[in-house]
């Protein structure tokens, strides 16, 4: 292993302490003379990176010590644009907790159409129909902004579930959620306009990336609208026109955050308003 | 040895929040415990990163960390715990 900095070494002299350091078993070291911790290079490293990623609500909510029982179960994982997770009616055998990733869930009809009808980020989890005792997937749920996400296998997961109170808690309140935005959105589909749908489905999409700035396709727009692609271009090129967005190739930037909300049908606000 | 064991069997696992050693440490200890423990037993994490004061009132010099506080004698393992044999032999747990 890397020489340990002598500030380290200095703490530690001798005995089973001094050991273990030495076989690499050490996170930290206590400075007796104050009781600073000093973190070994590798666990800053480890704990720096953790804190970026555990980012994502559902895990936010499990306390510290059960986190910590969950952290070896937690497989770090990078999400990429356009991959499928699983098609429906395949096993689940992993439940995702996206930290930046996103991802989109599809109904599937008539052989080929898909609709989308539900969007996780960092506010939820893909695999929640486990939860609800369901092992295989209802749904395609398809990679729609590439990032990162831990991943647990499903058999931990239910474990882990029957365990924790407080992560049951917040997984019934997300399946809840869910279930809500699912409904909202069989009626919004129906009722409201193609424009006003798009701008919700822009600030859905921004809430959960977290920035003003991302890349749709059309084709995956007209899926989530569940219209034809010069629908897309008809909607997309009215909120544009209103200097609400900006979008080219793909590439969508939100101009005016109010305005779009504005623009937006009230479905928005109501969804938003279940998750929180 | 057996014998002392009357009392319940108290641990306390100082850790670094969720650094690699101190993750494999309590999944290591996990495992033992889940094999080896069919009684009752009472296991402590503690944090260093919370609580600095802790570890320096108990004389914790390194993390991971794991004392045995009952019965007596007081003993510790300190590492990741993948030195199963040592971690049986602390926590006075037949071969």
């Amino acid at each position: 292993m890397s020489a340990l900095p002598s500030s380290i070494l200095r703490l530690v002299k001798d005995g089973p302490e001094r050991r273990a350091l030495d076989a690499g078993e050490v996170d930290a070291v206590i400075d007796a003379a104050n009781g600073n911790v000093v973190l070994l290079p590798l666990a800053k490293r480890a704990l720096s990176r953790a804190a970026s990623s555990a980012a994502n609500s559902l895990l936010a909510a499990v306390p510290r010590q059960d986190y910590q029982r969950l952290l070896p179960e937690l497989e770090p994982v990078t999400l990429t644009y356009g991959e499928v997770l699983y098609q429906p009616g395949q096993r689940l055998r992993h439940v995702y907790f996206p930290s930046d990733a996103h991802v989109s869930m599809l109904v599937v009809v008539d052989g080929g159409k898909a609709l989308e009808v539900g969007l996780v980020g960092r506010e939820g989890m893909v695999g929640i129909a486990l939860a609800l005792g369901v092992e295989h997937s209802p749904v395609r749920a398809l990679v729609q902004g590439t990032g990162t996400a831990l991943r647990m296998q499903s058999g931990a997961f239910l474990e882990e579930l029957a365990r924790c109170a407080p992560l049951q808690r917040e997984v019934h309140r997300y399946a809840y959620a869910k279930l809500a935005q699912a409904r909202q959105t069989a009626a919004c589909n129906r009722y409201h306009l193609v424009e006003s749908r798009l701008a919700r489905w822009l600030l859905m999409t921004r809430d959960r990336v977290r920035s003003d700035r991302f890349h749709l396709t059309h084709e995956f727009l007209a899926d989530v609208l569940g219209v034809r692609r010069v629908g897309v271009t008809n909607a997309a090129g009215d909120l544009q026109r209103r200097k609400l967005i900006a979008y080219r190739r793909g590439d969508i930037t939100i101009l005016d955050r109010s305005g779009l909300e504005a623009a937006s049908c009230p479905c928005y606000g109501i969804v938003r308003n279940l998750a929180s | 040895m057996a014998r002392a064991n009357n009392k319940t069997l108290r641990l306390r696992l100082y850790v670094a929040g969720g650094a690699p050693n101190s993750v494999r440490a309590i999944a290591n200890l996990a495992a033992i415990c889940k094999e080896h423990l069919q009684t009752a037993f009472k296991l402590e994490i503690v944090d260093v990163l919370q609580f600095p004061l802790r570890a320096l009132a108990d004389g914790v010099l390194v993390t991971p960390h794991l004392a045995k506080l009952s019965p007596s004698p007081a003993t510790k393992v300190v590492g990741n715990l993948s030195d199963r044999g040592s971690v049986l032999l602390a926590l006075g747990i037949g071969k």
